[in-house]
């Protein structure tokens, strides 16, 4: 016994439907490239350090790292026309990445690096919520991205620099030696760690632990030449004193 | 005929002990939305945790009061068809573990030990309790159907050519559907997060726990939707006052349905990184094929509908839906399938959404989801379940069901306050609104930097709809309880238990689906063939794992012992 003339009319128009709504996406997804994530195989570690990297023109490449309770980068401001290659890792828990208004929706999984491309071509304030419930703090989980026609490049802010980087900082080592390689009043630690230093006396040493620990604890003791010998005592305690050692072993290169 | 009486006892302990459950599980449903829209602004209210109550929300009202349901209607509706006694040993084993599984789950969410929500995502870690009682919770409900299946096989052999009733089919779907979709999650409860949770493994591969949650977690929607289905299929033509349609429709959504709901969990993680785009498409696709059962259904239960309405001088291309009844206290429990099926149209449009692939970028993870399923769970299954429950008890006990006008305003006042609640939450999820989130706190209060005002208009319709629906939870409860201290009918007490089933208006004879067995064979071999791909990729791109993590504590848990 065959099924009812109505019945089968049904049932096609039910085929029909899958099929067109099938075809839609297709063109979606080939037609006006709009996917979703796939995989990335690193087949290393995924990144913990926040960073933007300017390539060429507009186009920057973004790492975003999620903690509970916060984003880094914060704040990101990029200038109206800009393309964000997008890459975002968690540190910890499992985090939601939306980007308001726009085709960019990951999941941050443990493990795992998310990845998404995002064309700003209209300027205005691009909220980023975590959606995914990932603990207490998890409705104070936000960042924002600052599309603008007032900026030439990009800036951010809320990535957190290491601890060395913060204790100069802090103590006001940075208002004399530069971290980026141009000189001020003192020589720059740009690539000093290792290398030979003459000093106001005709001497030579190696930057090293010694030499830095004994101009902390006696900061007239020598100066290096073409240098005025004005550095001021430095009040650190032992643990800041490596950890400052650590990250100027660190800007060897 | 009648039930076994310990089978009607403890029928009637699976209906109420989690209807008792619900009453935290709607408690808590109030209370989020007056969290989200800022009437709230605190962490916790009457000393239950914003998150904490959500978890309970989850658990209570989608796991453990839809399990129970599927599990009471299933001995009900198998004993009464096939006239058969069913296994007491077996139910009285089933009722046992689920109990003690779902009060141990439960407890562990009030001491605030598990506030982990009900997709319980690791590297958040809950207290290993919570899931011994899940995985208690979840085998418990795997032993009843073991013990129909020899009931039905027996069965076929006693009555040769004659059809399955419509109902076992039903049932037998609702519950090779879960056998399927449990043994994965069942895996991960196990095998994954509770050697983690007791520190006796030091990280979990989230990606693999992830995905084998989701090849439980889409299944398990249908598994809330099947015993409706059986309700509307078996029932509701009859309560028109007609027969259903076509035999053959039924029949044939259920089989799809045993079909298509396993394979296609990763429609839920098309925003997860380390799956292929390949796997996610042929899912999505596969997620689309699911539209064709539901539509058939549409057009079937219309036509019966239809069909019921003429019979009663209903006349007109239109005119005939004025001849249904919608208010007829005898058949109170008309309007609690009519209303569920209205919902239901406006959950499965908004589904089609949610499973078109690239579409899902705009919605995924924001208040637009819970608008969806508080269309189709908290729709048609959620309405299927009070009604049900209220047929099922009050006939059990041959009490009258006392306030029948009551009784029948509950789903009308449930469907304008989910319809309310929805267009707020559906508002809310395409301006950026994510899902469940304490938002008094932060993006609905005005004195904080991250204030979003563009989300009041959608915050406080889910406001005004979540307390409408707190109102119709409140009626029916006024109906149960009245109905419960009612004093047992005589003229009832005289009669059998039965179960208001229709009867077909074509009853074709199909033999493509009188068999469950190659069903259930292509249901398998589809499984592999769609999972196959994605788990090789999580398992070989050597995703790390992860240590645990406690939801009020940025620190990772040390499993150090």
């Amino acid at each position: 016994m065959a099924i009812n003339v109505l019945e089968r009319r049904a049932l096609m128009g039910a085929i029909a439907f899958v099929a067109v709504s099938l075809g839609l996406i297709a063109y979606a997804t080939w037609g006006l490239g709009i996917n979703v994530p796939t995989c990335i195989p690193l087949g290393t570690k995924p990144f913990d350090q926040a960073s933007v990297t300017k390539h060429d023109g507009k186009n920057y490449e973004v790492h975003f790292v999620a903690r509970m309770w916060a984003f880094e980068p914060a704040v990101l401001r990029v200038p109206t026309g800009s393309t964000l290659d997008i890459y975002a890792v968690t540190k910890d828990v499992t985090h939601g990445f939306l980007i308001a208004g726009t085709n960019v929706n990951l999941m941050l999984v443990p493990g795992a690096v998310a990845n998404g491309r995002v064309h700003f071509s209209k300027p205005g304030i691009y909220n980023i919520v975590c959606h995914e419930y990932c603990g207490k703090g998890h409705q104070a989980m936000n960042a924002q991205i600052e599309v603008s026609d007032q900026i030439a490049d990009y800036s951010v802010e809320g990535i957190p620099a290491s601890a060395g980087l913060k204790l100069l900082d802090e103590k006001g080592c940075l208002a004399c030696h530069t971290v980026d390689g141009s000189a001020r009043i003192g020589p720059t630690f740009k690539g000093a760690w290792g290398t030979t230093l003459h000093l106001a006396d005709g001497s030579t040493r190696t930057f090293d632990a010694a030499l830095f620990e004994q101009k902390i604890h006696d900061p007239t003791a020598f100066a290096v030449t073409g240098y005025p010998p004005v550095m001021p005592p430095i009040p650190l305690t032992d643990d800041e004193i490596k950890q400052i050692e650590a990250y100027l072993e660190g800007l060897q290169n | 005929m009648e039930l076994q009486k310990n089978l009607e006892r403890i029928i009637l302990i699976e209906l109420l002990v989690p209807l008792t459950l619900f009453i935290f599980g709607a408690y808590h449903g109030v209370m989020q939305v007056m969290y989200q829209s800022g009437v709230i602004r605190a962490t916790s209210f009457a000393g239950i945790d914003y998150y904490q109550g959500l978890t309970a929300h989850g658990v209570i009202n989608a796991i453990v009061l839809t399990t129970f349901f599927a599990v009471a209607l299933g001995a009900a509706v198998v004993s009464y068809e096939l006239k058969s006694r069913v296994s007491i040993a077996g139910a009285t084993l089933a009722l046992i573990l689920m109990l003690l599984g779902a009060v141990m789950a439960a407890a562990m969410i009030f001491m605030g030990k598990a506030s982990v929500l009900y997709t319980f995502y690791p590297p958040l870690m809950a207290h290993p309790l919570f899931y011994v009682g899940l995985a208690l919770f979840i085998v418990g409900s795997w032993v009843p159907f073991w013990t129909w299946i020899p009931v039905y096989i027996r069965w076929r052999k006693e009555n040769p050519g004659r059809k399955t009733p419509m109902g076992v089919v039903g049932i037998f779907a609702t519950f090779i559907v879960w056998q399927l979709a449990t043994l994965p999650v069942a895996f991960e409860v196990l095998a994954q997060l509770l050697p983690w949770s007791l520190g006796w493994t030091p990280g979990v591969n989230v990606m693999l726990s992830r995905t084998l949650f989701w090849f439980f977690g889409h299944p398990l929607v249908y598994f809330w939707l099947l015993p409706t289905y059986v309700l509307y299929y078996t029932m509701l033509p009859n309560l028109a006052g007609g027969k259903l349609f076509s035999d053959f429709a039924g029949r044939f959504t259920f089989m799809t349905l045993i079909l298509l709901s396993c394979p296609l969990g990763l429609h839920h993680q098309f925003a997860d990184p380390g799956i292929s785009t390949s796997s996610k498409g042929f899912q999505g696709v596969l997620t689309l094929m699911v539209a064709i059962p539901s539509l058939l259904t549409a057009f079937t239960l219309a036509a019966s509908l239809e069909l019921a309405a003429r019979g009663r001088g209903g006349k007109g291309l239109f005119g005939w839906w004025k001849n249904l009844p919608y208010f007829d206290p005898q058949v109170w429990l008309f309007p609690y399938l009519f209303c569920g099926l209205v919902i239901f149209l406006f959950g499965g449009i908004t589904g089609i959404v949610n499973a078109s692939y690239s579409m899902n970028n705009v919605v995924h993870n924001t208040a637009w989801i819970p608008a969806h399923f508080h269309l189709t769970v908290g729709g048609p299954v959620f309405l299927g379940i009070l009604g049900g429950s209220l047929l099922l008890i009050t006939g059990l006990l041959k009490k009258p069901v006392v306030s029948r006008t009551m009784a029948l305003t509950v789903p009308y006042v449930w469907m304008v306050g989910t319809f309310v609640f929805s267009s707020g939450f559906f508002l809310g999820g395409l301006r950026g609104e994510p899902r469940r989130t304490n938002l008094g706190l932060t993006y609905m209060n005005p004195a904080s930097p991250s204030y979003r005002p563009d989300w009041w208009l959608a915050t406080h319709m889910g406001l005004l709809g979540g307390c409408i629906m707190g109102l119709a939870v409140l009626l029916y409860f006024i109906v149960l309880v009245r109905s419960l201290a009612a004093a047992p009918d005589a003229a009832l007490a005289q009669a059998p238990f039965s179960l208001p089933t229709s009867k077909p208006y074509h009853d074709e004879d199909i033999a493509a689906v009188q068999n469950f067995t190659p069903w259930v064979a292509a249901a398998v071999l589809l499984c592999v063939v769609s999972y196959y791909a994605p788990v090789r990729d999580i398992v070989k791109n050597g995703i790390t794992t992860a240590p645990g993590f406690r939801p009020d504590n940025p620190a990772a848990v040390s499993t150090a012992h």
